[in-house]
């Protein structure tokens, strides 16, 4: 057994060889929160624990972490459960670092916490912007590129700051309505979570809250690919260029297993393109991006029609902006808006037809197939996830749902956070 | 030989026609040279006579003609199923301008661009009309306006014209096959071909290249109150033949700024219009292309 001397000798030659400083850093970093990890240790490890809040966020993806940063912003007591490790979904875990679009022919279109976030990593990390005043040979030349590690870390700092608890490794496995709004029980390894909610945000892509209430949703037989982000040969530099991608056909994240098929699926092909390019394998995403799954049936459905036209819908509460860009087996061809059209999404595509007291944000946004196609993208996303949190955060001090709150509190709230509101402009 | 260049004339985009036409011209020429080699003698008793020198110049004069192409010769070409300057048919009317382009019997386009309020008869603005690939590559020239300073006040079609130009100029150094959908141009997409015909009449449309017209439009000398000369102003057009229009609007995109790109290369990028413009917004009041294809029953 070695002494604390020679252990301590032994760090600072870690730490002194040049190569594995960083990962010399962190060991520091959590050796000096020790302490403070140590005294929580005690309520943690209660294999029990019961949460009373005002609402719940449920998933951290690129939706999800908007609405908890929005709805604890505005003054609600938080709860966001992630079933991953890490805040992002895509733009991280899936490593779609690239989020867009946020301007449509010239214009900022998509702004607020979402924006905020990406415009923070960017200059956190000393990147650069694509230049918006100019047109776009193809749409994707305006995405923001980020280093997801960034993202990730600040996406947790807003939510720390907004004082959102954060709960990784969890996930809803029943939901009951409760006189005050929801119960919900979470399970992840080694804990049980009861969340006493009045509100649900549901952010989790597949819409699972909505699927565990019975409440409709829409799936395709045929889901567009999975992409599996990988980096062969050169090394990985975030923020620099796009990752290699790996189709995954048949990805599919309505579950824990048909995920894990889709993971070892992914791998298994990567490994073999490892052995055969023999080139070495600088860097894997820790899981595959899965692009559709279900949709909610909503109080309104937007079509492709209504997508393509850029119908500016009553209720409208955010903007989204991306070709009609379905992936299928042959590829992808995307169809970009014509010149001019901004779709918008209406608050009504985002609560699950007679709910009350349940709002969803992301790619199950209620909509026909084509329109979600273009409807699923990351800026889109954070637009809704924002909205959302409006919504719900606004019917908890209403003592209502989200769908009776006034429009123009929702949109006044919104303008207060930073968000574009479509016709408001 | 003559059987062929009558053929060649009628059938568009056919390669073994042109390859049996070229043959015929090698094999002509080498029987010339023979029949001078072993007549020398007679026939140079033949360059005292006038007609000989008068058939000669006229030779000379037809062929200039038809290598310039002015506007009778080209109605003649444009009867011609053949790719070309042959092919166009430029007119200017009162309320504007239109351009047919037949590179097939089955397909004709015509673009019909008419004039807005600024648009002046006597001091016509400078207008280049194109195609390019959806790798951004000029594939073919329609229309440029036949001034000196066109490309000067058309800066975005002469850049894209030039590094056409350069493309083709190494593909052919490296020997690659101009008529085949190669990826030679942009490197990076089949969007390659040289052949404009691969886009505009390709022989399978489920597999075909969209492709875009594009025009640049610029007015010499028009300041507003915030710019000295307002820029050139590009509009453009979509078409898939995989996803047939018959009429489509061409749309405004911007106006075209200079600029070096990461490998500090020269370059124009398309900017949107802002508020400082006027005047040139109004040159062109519509463009609408239209396409006639002719599909088999």
């Amino acid at each position: 057994m070695k002494d604390k001397k020679s252990s301590t000798a032994d760090r600072r030659n870690f730490l002194q060889s040049g190569m594995f400083g960083a990962a010399g850093l962190g060991l520091a970093v959590s050796t000096s929160s020790s302490v403070v990890m140590a005294e929580s240790d005690k309520a943690t490890i209660k294999r029990e624990v019961t949460n009373e809040v005002d609402v719940l966020v449920v998933g951290g993806g690129t939706a999800g972490v908007i609405a908890a940063i929005q709805a604890g912003r505005a003054g609600a007591k938080t709860l966001l459960v992630e079933r991953n490790f890490q805040l992002g979904g895509a733009t991280t875990t899936g490593g779609v670092a690239f989020p867009g679009l946020f301007d449509a022919w010239g214009k900022q279109v998509i702004a607020g916490i979402g924006w905020e976030l990406v415009k923070e990593s960017v200059e956190l990390d000393g990147g650069k912007f694509p230049n918006f005043a100019k047109v776009p040979r193809s749409h994707w030349m305006n995405q923001v590129h980020v280093n997801q590690f960034v993202y990730a870390l600040l996406a947790e700092e807003k939510c720390r700051e907004a004082e959102v608890e954060l709960a990784y490794y969890e996930f809803p496995e029943a939901v009951v309505k409760t006189d005050a709004g929801w119960q919900v029980d979470c399970i992840g390894f080694g804990t049980r979570r009861q969340v006493n909610c009045k509100q649900i945000i549901d952010c989790t892509g597949g819409a699972e809250v909505v699927g565990l209430l019975g409440f409709e949703r829409l799936r395709e037989e045929e889901r567009q690919p999975g992409s599996y982000l990988f980096q062969l040969g050169g090394s990985h530099n975030p923020a620099s260029k796009q990752l290699h991608r790996l189709y995954v056909h048949g990805a599919d994240s309505t579950n824990s297993r048909t995920a894990t098929l889709a993971n070892l699926t992914g791998r298994k092909s990567i490994l073999a393109k490892v052995r055969k390019d023999k080139k070495r394998l600088m860097h894997l995403q820790p899981e595959t991006g899965f692009r559709e799954s279900y949709r909610i049936k909503g109080e309104t459905l937007i079509t492709v029609q209504d997508y393509t036209s850029g119908k500016l819908f009553d209720d409208a509460v955010s903007h989204a902006f991306y070709p009609v860009d379905l992936h299928t087996k042959t590829g992808v061809r995307p169809k970009p808006l014509k010149r001019g059209i901004v779709p918008s999404i209406p608050l009504g595509a985002l609560v699950p037809k007679g709910s009350r007291n349940l709002i969803v944000a992301g790619r199950c946004v209620s909509s026909d197939r084509l329109a979600n196609s273009g409807l699923r993208v990351q800026a889109s996303c954070m637009g809704m996830g924002q909205a959302a949190a409006a919504a719900a955060t606004l019917a908890v001090q209403g003592n209502t749902t989200p769908s009776e709150v006034p429009l123009a509190q929702i949109h006044g709230l919104l303008k207060k956070h930073g968000a574009i509101i479509p016709g408001k402009a | 030989m003559a059987g062929s260049g009558v053929w060649a004339f009628a059938q568009p985009f056919s390669i073994q026609v042109i390859g049996l036409h070229a043959l015929t011209g090698f094999i002509f020429i080498a029987v010339i040279g023979l029949h001078i080699a072993n007549n020398f003698a007679p026939l140079k008793k033949y360059l005292k006579n006038r007609v000989v020198w008068l058939v000669s110049g006229l030779t000379i004069a037809l062929g200039a003609l038809f290598y310039i192409q002015p506007s009778p010769i080209k109605s003649i070409l444009g009867l011609s199923g053949n790719l070309g300057p042959a092919l166009d048919r430029f007119e200017m009317t009162e309320e504007g301008m239109k351009y047919d382009f037949v590179p097939s019997p089955s397909y004709k386009l015509s673009l019909d661009i008419r004039t807005g309020s600024t648009y002046s008869l006597e001091n016509p603005p400078r207008l280049a009309v194109w195609l390019e690939n959806q790798s951004f590559y000029h594939i073919k020239t329609l229309y440029a306006s036949e001034t000196t300073d066109a490309k000067e006040m058309l800066p975005y079609w002469a850049f894209k014209l030039k590094g056409w130009e350069e493309a083709k100029k190494e593909a052919e150094k490296k020997g690659v096959d101009l008529n085949e959908t190669v990826d030679a141009v942009s490197g990076a997409t089949e969007n390659g071909s040289f052949d404009p015909a691969d886009y505009i009449v390709p022989g399978e449309t489920n597999s075909s290249m969209p492709y875009r017209v594009m025009i640049e439009i610029n007015q010499p000398v028009d300041p507003t109150e915030k710019l000295e000369d307002q820029p050139s102003l590009i509009y453009q057009v979509e078409v898939d033949n995989f996803d047939p229009r018959t009429f489509q609007l061409l749309e405004l995109v911007g106006y075209p700024v200079q600029e070096k790109n990461e490998e500090g290369k020269e370059e124009w990028a398309i900017y949107y219009v802002d508020e400082r413009f006027g005047s040139a917004m109004e040159l062109i009041d519509s463009a609408l292309l239209s396409i006639e294809r002719v599909t088999e029953k």
